[in-house]
């Protein structure tokens, strides 16, 4: 990993707090009847891998939403570098491209090619006129191309999205997300589909960007294994509740909420939570 | 068979035959006829060659006509058709451009031509106004139909970066309705040389002008010429759009079905 641009990248979060974003109490739900989450604390240090992990439907891709500004909560507060996100206030509306957001269906739109979907991460820092006649400056399309290369897809720039295989249109979504050149990335399920060593492939790449971009990355996972390998901090959600916040320190698992405890507890724990 | 059904059929029933009493449709005249069109079929087939120069200027100019009408139709369809999608605006911009819409399209052609030729005279161009306001009547309903069963996922995703709408509706909107609205577009073009033909019929230009004249005189022969050349113009021009069809719009979404699990 190259040191020298994490440094050039870093410069501005020695002025920010360490708290990158904060969530207080926060229910929500999305027919005003049923709660998808009931009282969800957590706090997310800046330039940190977090993830979240829980059962199919326990509120977890809710939570992503929530961070987005794309939802709002029923009762809480959240912030994000002291905003409220919602999409319809102006403020937030000005950050939002400094989060970059991979839903769990990856959002690229499929009948365009692969450089044109990474340069949609550009938008927000065209004109009017620019963005009219798809008139991408030049340093853009350089620095699509650089991501291009980060995510081992060179040589693919032209191909429609269409054409490609699960990894590689998780690759273009990860590109896009890094075009917006984010402080924050939030993504879904991203590797919950691919074999165990395209997993991987996809999990180093995002933390190498991360550690090169200073990136504070929030990652929703179907598989405790690999949230523990590359979070620092791992909350597990049940029923819409946070249930424990994990970490690896050295050898062993440490659970944050209630002190220490064996990793066979926890493995064990979770995998009762999990059977279906 | 319940007998709730069989009510149902009886009530069709009644009316079926009500309805036709109350517009004299009496099959007996129908079949008394069959000689009258025996003789206008006969008539017809003393085709006077000698018309067919002037009856393919005549198709060209309908297609001319059908042509300015689609484009700007469409033209002007675009950009309401945004305005009247529900996944890109709130209640208060898309129900009056609808209601709007819904007010055009009460209209037949027909009548917008009666409407054109009284407002700017005889001729074409009170026919190609008539194809621009059916066109859009009839557009921008199939295309705002289109634009809202767009996949949710891209336009979510694109908006969570940031984009503004014109960025939105430019990068994600016409891309993924690229497909239909080009079917669209065909569908429409080959729709209106149809129409185009008979508005002749009121003076607003078109093959149909002559059609409507040689009937009226009872020449057959002559009108047969001209019905001809639109029959053939239509089949080539049904031809030609399948062909279309099929090299890029069914590859186009082919590709897309691939990608949606
Ligand atoms: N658009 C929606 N409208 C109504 N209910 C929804 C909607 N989206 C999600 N839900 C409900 O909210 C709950 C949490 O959904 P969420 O998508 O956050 O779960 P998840 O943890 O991401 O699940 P998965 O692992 O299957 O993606 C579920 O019970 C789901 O049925
Ligand atoms: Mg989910």
């Amino acid at each position: 990993m190259k040191k020298n641009s994490m440094i050039k990248n870093s410069s501005f979060s020695l002025i920010s707090t360490k708290k990158i974003i904060q969530m207080n109490n926060i229910w929500t739900s999305y027919d005003s009847k049923i709660f998808v989450l009931k009282g969800i604390n957590l706090s997310i240090d800046r330039g940190t891998n977090y993830a979240i992990v829980g059962q199919s439907g326990s509120g977890k891709s809710t939570l992503l939403k929530l961070m987005n500004g794309m939802m709002l909560s029923s009762k809480g507060t959240i912030k994000i570098d002291y905003v409220m996100p919602d999409m319809n206030d102006k403020k937030f509306k000005k950050m939002m491209h400094t989060i970059g957001y991979i839903p769990q269906s990856l959002g690229l739109i499929k009948n365009i090619t692969v450089l044109e979907n990474i340069l949609i991460g550009a938008l927000p820092r065209l004109s009017k006129i620019q963005s009219f006649f798809k008139r991408f400056p030049e340093h853009e399309i350089q620095e699509a191309k650089r991501i291009l290369k980060l995510v081992a897809l060179s040589g693919k720039e032209n191909r429609k999205v269409y054409m490609l295989s699960g990894g590689e249109k998780r690759r273009v979504a990860i590109a896009r997300a890094l075009m917006q050149k984010p402080t924050i990335l939030l993504a879904d399920e991203i590797v919950s589909e691919l074999d165990h060593v395209t997993a991987h492939e996809i999990m180093d790449l995002i933390a190498d960007a991360q550690k090169r971009m200073n990136l504070t990355a929030i990652m929703v996972h179907h598989d405790l294994q690999i949230a523990l390998e590359y979070a620092d901090r791992v909350a597990v959600i049940k029923e819409g509740k946070k249930i424990l916040e994990i970490g690896v320190e050295g050898e062993t698992i440490v659970d944050f909420q209630t002190g220490d405890m064996s990793a066979e507890e926890i493995m064990e724990m979770y995998s009762d939570d999990s059977q279906k | 068979m319940t007998p709730k059904n069989n009510i149902l059929i009886g009530i069709i029933v009644a009316l079926l035959v009500v309805a036709s009493y109350n517009v004299d449709a009496n099959p007996i005249e129908f079949i008394d006829g069959l000689p009258n069109l025996a003789i206008v079929v006969e008539e017809m087939l003393h085709v006077e060659p000698k018309y067919i120069p002037t009856a393919i200027w005549a198709m060209f100019e309908t297609i001319q006509m059908a042509f300015i009408g689609t484009i700007v139709g469409f033209a002007i369809s675009l950009p309401l058709s945004m305005l009247a999608a529900r996944n890109l605006n709130s209640k208060y911009v898309y129900a009056p451009i609808r209601a709007l819409l819904a007010a055009i399209r009460t209209f037949p052609s027909i009548l917008w031509a009666i409407l054109f030729v009284i407002m700017v005279g005889l001729g074409p161009f009170a026919g190609v106004l008539a194809i621009i306001m059916y066109t859009i009547g009839f557009v921008t309903k199939l295309q705002y139909e289109a634009i809202e069963t767009i996949d949710s996922d891209p336009m979510d995703a694109v908006n969570s970066i940031g984009v503004s709408k014109w960025q939105l509706i430019r990068y994600v909107v016409i891309p993924e309705s690229a497909s239909h609205l080009l079917s669209q577009l065909l569908y429409m073009f080959d729709y209106n040389i149809r129409q185009t033909s008979i508005l002749g019929l009121v003076g607003a230009g078109g093959i149909g002008f002559y059609i409507i004249n040689y009937i009226k005189f009872f020449e057959y022969g002559k009108a047969a010429v001209f019905m001809l050349v639109v029959l053939v113009t239509v089949l080539i021009i049904d031809w030609v759009s399948v062909k279309i069809r099929d090299k890029y719009i069914i590859k186009s979404q082919h590709g897309m079905e691939v990608t949606t699990k």
